[in-house]
């Protein structure tokens, strides 16, 4: 008789995190152990340095991750590893210590895309079903529905992600990164708006003329709180109308924002004012899980078990470039 | 006398089908969108009404089929034009036989390829931004559109539409693209839709997974 799959392990580490979280087969969340690596002040994330981290934080956080769940690694039923996309030395300590483990315990090795772990804990917290989705984060800014069988992608930036705008403007003006929340605390300390170029192109935005503005509007003399403002204001405003089209085009009931940048307040109530004017309803991945961790990719890593899919470990090498619209996912209904 | 009917609720303009001086005419409406603050949202309703009107009006001095404009009001973020019946290109591509899906994206790449020799881009050039009128196509939604002989806005156009088929004929997307880029290869010549392809193709590989070094 084939073995009910009980527990799943997952390792994340695409950019600053180092994560391991365990999870159940009914989703319940066991443990979610991280360690971040933190830039210098100004300074943007070095892949290097961030993989030297990982490398001297990895087994603490796995010994972590084991204990507050109370289970013993030789009991896990499967290993699951974020293989991309992302930095490649960052993503190659993660796989490293998941193929270890994988042929240590003799466990199944789930080889997972980082940005379906961002979309399937995002399910898995709010109970969305079909929902179109906003994956915001330094590594994406993208609109996806399923259909088919696969994420097809609605709607993307053209150029830097949303996480990007917020952390190269921070790094102009000396603020450790990730900086979005220092940026929503000083935008809201004003309502006084400076024209800045919005640029939606069909479903799709581009961010860089924006962050060049708001660089030269504070070189110029403009409030730093000004700015901030003004940057939020459009660069949140013109994504809410890209997923405002989306949504027009797919007519999904269901919004659902996940990813690093869903933390933010003002992305937060614009899209759920777009929600509301399409009769969809909101949801945001639960708090903790909306920055990178270990259990997106040991619930994504129990989906993909379930379902039969695992990994060799001749083949569970690291795939920076990976894109979400290329995974097959055969553990949910396909629907037009 | 006919009362307005709103026909369809896009992402930034109401339509509605109404009786204007005896006539039946589409009549759009940019509404107001609370999720951007008012500065913003009324300086975007207003000069994209406006634009839309310049922009349709000189795409059909290229000879594009686009519904005539009747009046513009760009104070009440209005435009009225001619009612062409549709169905959307998105929907016919569903129902029709492959040959005709294949000619009906052909004939789009010919206009499309008109526009862009002509140095106008659309701007969210997708599938159901073309009416098909007992077969003519005729391009609507010009608010995004801009003068540009740029080849990287124009690969914006190929890129938007390739994603449009992609995500909703998925089954068919690749004869259908091939059909469309035949059509648009004949109205601009090979050289420059395969400057285009090529320009297409670094678009999206930017936009996808952004390392920082």
């Amino acid at each position: 008789m084939e073995r009910i799959p009980l527990q799943c392990l997952g390792i994340e580490s695409t950019a600053h995190t180092f994560g391991v979280g365990i999870v159940t087969n009914d989703g319940r969340i066991l443990s979610d152990a991280r360690d971040v690596y933190v830039s210098a002040p100004g300074t943007g994330i070095h892949p290097r340095e961030a993989a030297e981290h990982h490398s001297e934080v990895a087994a603490l956080v796995l010994l972590e991750a084991l204990k507050k769940a109370g289970v013993s690694a030789a009991k896990l039923s499967g290993i699951a590893v974020a293989l991309g996309p992302g930095l490649g030395p960052c993503l190659r300590v993660g796989a490293t210590v998941a193929r270890a483990l994988s042929a240590y315990y003799r466990i199944p090795l789930i080889g997972v895309n980082h940005a379906i772990g961002h979309i399937e804990i995002g399910t898995l917290t709010t109970g969305a079903k079909d929902p179109l989705v906003v994956l915001v984060s330094g590594g994406h800014t993208a609109i996806a529905a399923f259909s088919g069988g696969r994420w097809r992608i609605f709607g993307e930036t053209e150029d830097i992600t949303i996480g990007n705008l917020y952390d190269m403007f921070a790094r102009e003006i000396n603020l450790p990164s990730p900086a979005g929340p220092e940026i929503e605390r000083l935008a809201a300390k004003t309502s006084d708006f400076l024209p800045l170029p919005y640029v939606v192109k069909g479903n799709d935005v581009s961010y860089s003329g924006l962050l060049t503005a708001s660089l030269s509007k504070l070189r110029s003399g403009a409030k730093l709180e000004d700015v901030c403002y003004s940057m939020q204001e459009v660069a949140c405003s013109m994504l809410a109308e890209a997923v405002e089209r989306s949504l027009a085009y797919t007519a999904k009931k269901e919004l659902l924002l996940t990813g690093g940048v869903a933390a933010n307040k003002i992305l937060q109530q614009k899209l759920e004012e777009v929600a509301k004017l399409h009769d969809a309803r909101f949801y945001v991945v639960g708090s903790p899980y909306t920055g990178d961790n270990g259990p997106q990719i040991a619930w994504t890593g129990m989906l993909a078990l379930r379902a039969g899919l695992t990994t060799g470990i001749n083949e569970a090498r690291v795939r920076p470039k990976w894109r979400l619209e290329d995974v097959d996912i055969p553990w949910r209904d396909g629907s037009a | 006398m006919v009362q307005p009917k709103l026909i369809y609720k896009g992402a930034e303009a109401e339509i509605y089908l109404e009786s204007w001086h005896g006539q039946l005419v589409i009549r759009k409406s940019r509404v107001v969108k609370p999720y951007r603050i008012v500065e913003l949202d009324e300086a975007i309703r207003r000069s994209r009404t406006a634009h839309e009107a310049t922009m349709m009006q000189e795409v059909r001095k290229l000879g594009v089929p686009v519904p005539a404009i009747q009046h513009i009001d760009p104070e009440s973020w209005t435009l009225i034009m001619e009612y062409i019946q549709g169905p959307t290109l998105k929907e016919e591509l569903y129902v029709l036989p492959a040959n005709k899906k294949r000619s009906r994206c052909s004939d789009l790449g010919g206009i499309l390829g008109q526009m862009h020799e002509g140095g106008i881009v659309h701007g969210d050039m997708t599938i159901s931004n073309v009416l098909s009128e007992d077969g003519r196509l005729f391009m609507i939604d010009f608010g995004l559109g801009e003068f540009s002989k740029e080849t990287e806005d124009k690969g914006v156009d190929l890129l938007l539409l390739n994603r449009a088929i992609k995500s909703t004929h998925y089954a068919f997307h690749a004869p259908l693209f091939k059909a469309f880029l035949k059509g648009y290869s004949k109205a601009v010549g090979k050289k420059r839709c395969d400057e285009t392809i090529t320009k297409m193709r670094e678009i999206e590989r930017r936009g996808r997974y952004f390392e920082r070094g």
